[in-house]
């Protein structure tokens, strides 16, 4: 993990216009930015453009960063607005995504019968994908990346009462996409 | 009964989370190199200008060629105002003609 100090450090080189200062910020939290973008992407293709498109804006609004926070916080804030904006684009495009896959019988983790790690994800990946946006985000960065309210509330920028009725929201359109019944 | 099937459902829901959390994506692939495809990407967005400048260079050069040409081959012109023969630099002439009395 990276020393915000020397983050810092790297920031006003990259304001100054050093390439390589700017490149070795990327390097430091690629996989951060990068775990938390798979959350959201369908495809390698699609990963590579949320990437790529949150360092870009990253490097576009370097100078709006003033430092009274870590450089990973803000970033992380960023990530999550890139991620969002990708997910309301492709909301028309997955409305008619095919629901066969979630007849797969749920497995309990402690005896590990059931879908494997990678199936459950898969399940789940399809059936959020037929949340809205806002509830999608939530739910994400809630259930699988287990953050807190209070977290959550602060990447995205909404009041954690807010956030508690999407995450409830989503909660209960997933039950019924998992349970068979297609909330619209 | 429906009570317990929204039970059924969290508990089903929570095991789907639990097993998703075991299974973190694979950006093994996509982080490979990831940075130097990012500064491409920063130094292509810059690009244009430069490049812009570079083809049009040639454009300017052939211009300037063309205005000297085009100045050379007119000889000056002598106004006949003398305070625009003043302020022309061609005084010279001026007071020749004076001189010469034309």
């Amino acid at each position: 993990m990276a020393v915000p100090d020397e983050d810092a450090d790297l920031v006003r080189s990259a304001i100054g216009g050093d390439d390589d200062a700017f490149a070795e910020l990327v390097r430091r939290h690629k996989g951060t930015v990068l775990r938390s973008a798979a959350r959201f992407a369908r495809n390698p293709a699609e990963l590579e453009d949320l990437g790529q498109e949150t360092f870009l804006r990253v490097y576009r609004d370097l100078r709006s960063f003033r430092g009274d926070a870590p450089f990973g916080h803000w970033l992380s804030r960023i990530t999550v607005h890139v991620c969002y904006d990708a997910l309301r684009k492709r909301r028309r495009e997955e409305k008619d995504v095919s629901l066969e896959v979630l007849a797969a019988p749920v497995a309990d983790p402690s005896t590990g019968n059931g879908p494997s790690a990678q199936l459950a994800r898969m399940i789940l990946d399809q059936a959020m994908s037929r949340l809205k946006p806002e509830d999608r985000l939530v739910i994400t960065l809630f259930e699988l990346e287990d953050r807190s309210v209070r977290e959550v509330a602060e990447l995205t920028g909404w009041s954690e009462t807010r956030v508690k009725v999407r995450a409830f929201r989503a909660r209960q359109a997933l039950k019924r996409l998992i349970g068979g019944d297609d909330e619209r | 009964m429906n009570d317990k099937r929204h039970d059924r459902g969290d508990v089903d829901l929570d095991r789907y989370f639990a097993l998703a959390r075991q299974a973190p994506p694979d950006i093994s692939g996509v982080e490979r190199n990831f940075e130097t495809r990012v500064m491409a990407r920063i130094r292509e967005g810059r690009e244009p200008w430069y490049a812009l400048a570079w083809r049009l260079a040639p454009i300017f050069l052939a211009l300037t060629i063309l205005l000297a040409g085009w100045s050379l081959s007119y000889p000056p012109v002598h106004p006949a105002d003398p305070v625009t023969m003043l302020t022309s630099g061609t005084q010279e002439v001026a007071l020749l003609d004076n001189l010469t009395g034309e």
